[in-house]
């Protein structure tokens, strides 16, 4: 364990390493909060938005911004590493040592995300007290415990995500751009800016069925208090089932891409 | 018209990196400047049409100088002139006037052939058509690159690529050329096929050219004139051969014996540098050559022997080493 | 000046021989910028279900501001590569071979290369959503709205690319950017919406500023008829006036990496 103990505490201190940049891209994320606030705020405040969009207005801003933050949490980033190792011939070293590639990106992945933690995790405290306190949502101790289940859950289904995509460098030769589209479409479809059950009817039994919603929108539904119990229930097992879905399709990638990497020579 | 260069001094300042977790949060909140001293004090001055090799080891101040010189850096102190020019001013007659090409950064662009980016550097110098066709037809006919210039950059090997390079740096016909370890990584017979243009170029065009590289090779080959700088300073100026008799010229004396001589034996004679069961290494003053052969040769069982001139590159690392201790 | 189009146009072709070099990338280009415009057109989308009128502004003309930003987003793409790429070559050093080169350093390094599949995926979205919010909103069609819409789109281009430069300028002192880009991207868009859903005190800020605000609001004001004498001549003014400070801001960064980079 000593070794990933190790990995993890790299990946700390090279998110500290870049002091204002660490600053700018944390502050970048309260940009889109501010416009999509100012969005909500408007719409709410001169249509009836509510029966529209079925988000009560507090629920709609707590969404906006526990969305992004949430977002913030979960997302990779580690693909293109992955892809230089791949394409680098960087992977040699971790299949002669006995270290897995796999928990080597994913305590490296954990271990960046703390910072980032420590200063979101205090200003998702704030405004979940203030949303219970003065906006009156049902925001009880059962509900933040089962939100931060499903968002250790959310982290988890997106790293075995991007383990996968990141993963296709095996087959693919330029990834970049492949990459780039793909982490922003998942942004979308995740629900990461706008939740997509706004739209109701089909987007929504899509969204409810497909493994992206679960990497933001559920968890962030979780503690708005939009969702009850029972699909608090429902989305958890969906969660853990498309983890373990993505968990064995990685296995497989990685068996199928590693032939192909040995065979190619590094 | 030439380059004249005094007391030219240029400092860097850099923080300390401290490392570790506590390290990086400390960093965040305080950082120590440090000062270093790349190029100490500087003066020399080249002729027009002259080629001078810039000698030392790594982060002795060669290159700072050359960036100095190009105008890339401005200097802490001291004055430059090259072609009447101060070159840190940047101005534009001076940029037409000089080129500079360095091992370790390429100007070329990637995906496309380098006839391209010969063609960009004909639009930025604004070089007339005939005198460009006409430059790049004799030149990558030198550097026999003739069917290499329209294939994409990516694909050549890094000889050929530094070729290119060079190419694209001569496309204004520069009355000065700086090279900056032209020749680093390359292979033994791109080398010598880079200097032997380089010394075609320099005789055909009496383009001034200075040259830097840890390579002895490259100057020895090239330059009649070596400078060698060492942390920063100025330690040698002259010709390259002449660097032993400033060293005191001592020979080195090679010796092969019949049978084992004890140890005490060699040590009468001179310095010793190696000893084996039948022979020696023995390093001994210049003018005493002939003293002490006679005396070994009547003294010692003797079956054959060599006198040589101390290797270049060891009296240069040897000056390297004098300047750390002073 | 001449010589500077003739430039302009060899990094055209250049960078559109490389992207075409792989045609892939091309192509993946493109699907990224499509991925981009998903976020944008989810604002039109909750625009038109909403289906209210933002001030002045009916659900028509906010697509028609949004379009603009659309197009503008694809202008400043075409050069944005290059002022990412900046803290990385004030790092690595690599400004130094482009120093000594008798150009202005600053267009050369900043239009270098220029990115056609970004460019043109937003520049033909926008003028499809211009055209089709123009319509809808049954806005005149003639030589003045056109010229001055135009015209404002020129001084939103210059006024980008000065006041975006600013940023990636701190580079030159800090080494490390990246949040940088991160916060200017955010900072970019503010404009996905008309300014006029945001508070007053924000509009004055995103007006005067940091006038994001004038370069994709003014156009469509002004072909509504809706921008004031002072705020065309300011619309006017501040593509200057901050094109004059990322020149100076740029001559002084210039000045720091010569004297204290390695």
């Amino acid at each position: 364990m000593n070794k990933y103990r190790c990995i993890f505490l790299m990946g700390i201190e090279r998110a500290l390493e870049y002091r204002v940049s660490f600053l700018l891209s944390m502050l970048s994320a309260v940009f889109p909060i501010i416009i999509q606030t100012a969005m909500w705020n408007y719409l709410y405040g001169h249509s009836d938005a509510a029966a529209i969009f079925g988000y009560e207005h507090g629920q709609i801003l707590m969404y906006t911004l526990l969305a992004t933050l949430v977002s913030q949490l979960t997302s990779a980033g580690f693909e293109w590493e992955m892809n230089e190792d791949i394409k680098m011939g960087g992977l040699n070293k971790y299949l002669v040592r006995p270290v897995s590639y796999k928990w080597h990106r994913f305590f490296g992945f954990m271990g960046q995300k703390i910072p980032r933690f420590m200063v979101i995790g205090p200003v998702a405290a704030c405004i979940i007290a203030a949303a219970r306190f003065w906006k009156g949502l049902p925001i009880t101790a059962a509900r933040v415990f089962v939100f931060v289940c499903s968002l250790v859950l959310a982290m988890m289904l997106n790293f075995y995500i991007f383990y996968c995509i990141g993963l296709l460098g095996c087959w693919l030769t330029d990834v970049g751009k492949l990459f780039g589209t793909v982490s922003i479409v998942l942004t979308v479809v995740s629900g990461g800016i706008f939740p997509l059950d706004i739209f109701g009817g089909v987007v929504e039994k899509i969204v409810n069925i497909l493994p992206f919603g679960y990497t933001a929108q559920f968890p962030v539904n979780i503690i708005n208090g939009r969702f009850g119990w029972e699909r608090i229930g429902i989305g958890i097992a969906m969660q853990a089932g498309w983890i373990l879905l993505f968990a064995c399709l990685g296995e497989a990638l990685w068996r199928r891409g590693m032939k192909r990497y040995v065979g190619i020579g590094g | 018209m030439g380059i004249y260069v005094e007391h030219l001094k240029k400092d860097f300042s850099y923080y300390r990196k401290e490392t570790g977790i506590r390290g990086s949060l400390h960093n965040i909140f305080h950082r120590e400047k440090l000062i270093k001293e790349a190029v100490k004090d500087i003066s020399f001055s080249v002729e027009k049409g002259e080629m001078v090799g810039f000698l030392g080891p790594n982060g002795a101040g060669k290159t700072t100088t050359l960036k100095m010189l190009s105008g890339i850096l401005y200097p802490t102190a001291g004055r430059a002139e090259v072609d009447g020019f101060v070159p840190w001013e940047r101005k534009n007659e001076f940029k037409r006037k000089i080129s500079i090409v360095m091992g370790q950064k390429n100007q070329l662009w990637w995906d496309l052939p380098a006839s391209d980016s010969f063609y960009l550097n004909k639009c930025i110098f604004g070089v007339e058509d005939y005198a460009y066709r006409e430059v790049v037809t004799e030149l990558a006919e030198l550097l026999d690159v003739k069917d290499l210039v329209n294939v994409q950059v990516r694909r050549l090997s890094l000889g050929e690529r530094m070729k290119m390079e060079i190419l694209a740096a001569l496309i204004h016909r520069p009355d000065i050329l700086f090279l900056d370890e032209p020749t680093i990584g390359l292979d033994i017979l791109s080398q010598q096929k880079i200097r032997k243009f380089l010394k075609y170029y320099n005789e055909q065009w009496k383009t001034t050219v200075i040259i830097t590289s840890h390579y002895m090779a490259d100057i020895e080959a090239l330059c009649d004139r070596t400078v060698i700088i060492n942390q920063g300073q100025l330690v040698y100026d002259g010709e390259l051969a002449d660097i032993n008799r400033l060293l005191g010229g001592r020979k080195l004396l090679t010796v092969k014996t019949s049978g084992a001589v004890d140890e005490k034996a060699w040590t009468a004679f001179g310095t010793v540098r190696e000893i084996h069961s039948a022979g020696a290494v023995l390093e001994i003053p210049h003018e005493q050559t002939r003293e002490i052969l006679t005396a070994i040769l009547n003294g010692l069982p003797v079956e054959d022997f060599n006198v040589t001139e101390i290797p270049l590159e060891e009296s240069i690392a040897r000056f390297y080493q004098k300047e750390a201790v002073d | 000046m001449k010589r500077y189009l003739k430039l302009l146009g060899v990094f055209a072709k250049y960078s559109l021989m490389s992207v075409l070099e792989y045609r892939i990338n091309f192509v993946a280009g493109v699907t990224v910028e499509l991925g981009w415009m998903l976020i944008k057109l989810f604002y039109v989308a909750i625009v038109y279900k909403a289906g209210v009128s933002i001030g002045i502004l009916t659900p028509d003309h906010i697509l028609l501001f949004i379009g603009t930003y659309v197009l503008m987003t694809g202008i400043y793409m075409l050069y944005y590569n290059n002022f990412t790429s900046l803290p990385g070559m004030v790092q690595r050093g690599d400004l130094d071979l482009y120093l000594v080169k008798p150009v202005s350093l600053q267009f050369y390094v900043s239009m270098r290369h220029l990115d056609f599949p970004m460019f043109l995926t937003n520049v033909v979205a926008g003028t499809v959503m211009i055209v089709i919010g123009w319509r809808l909103a049954g806005l005149p069609v003639g030589a003045v709205q056109i010229g001055g819409f135009l015209f404002f789109l020129v001084c939103g281009c210059l006024l980008t690319y000065s006041l975006f430069l600013l940023p990636y300028l701190i580079s030159f002192w800090t080494v490390s950017v990246g949040g940088i880009g991160d916060i200017t991207a955010a900072l970019w868009d503010f404009n996905n919406m008309p300014s006029m859903i945001y508070g007053k005190w924000m509009q004055r800020i995103g007006t005067f500023i940091l006038p994001v605000f004038v370069i994709t609001n003014f156009p469509g004001l002004f072909v509504m008829g809706e921008l004031s004498v002072g705020m065309a001549v300011w619309g006017i003014a501040a593509p200057v006036l901050f094109f004059v400070i990322s020149r100076m801001l740029w001559k002084k960064a210039l000045r720091n990496y010569s004297s204290a980079s390695s």
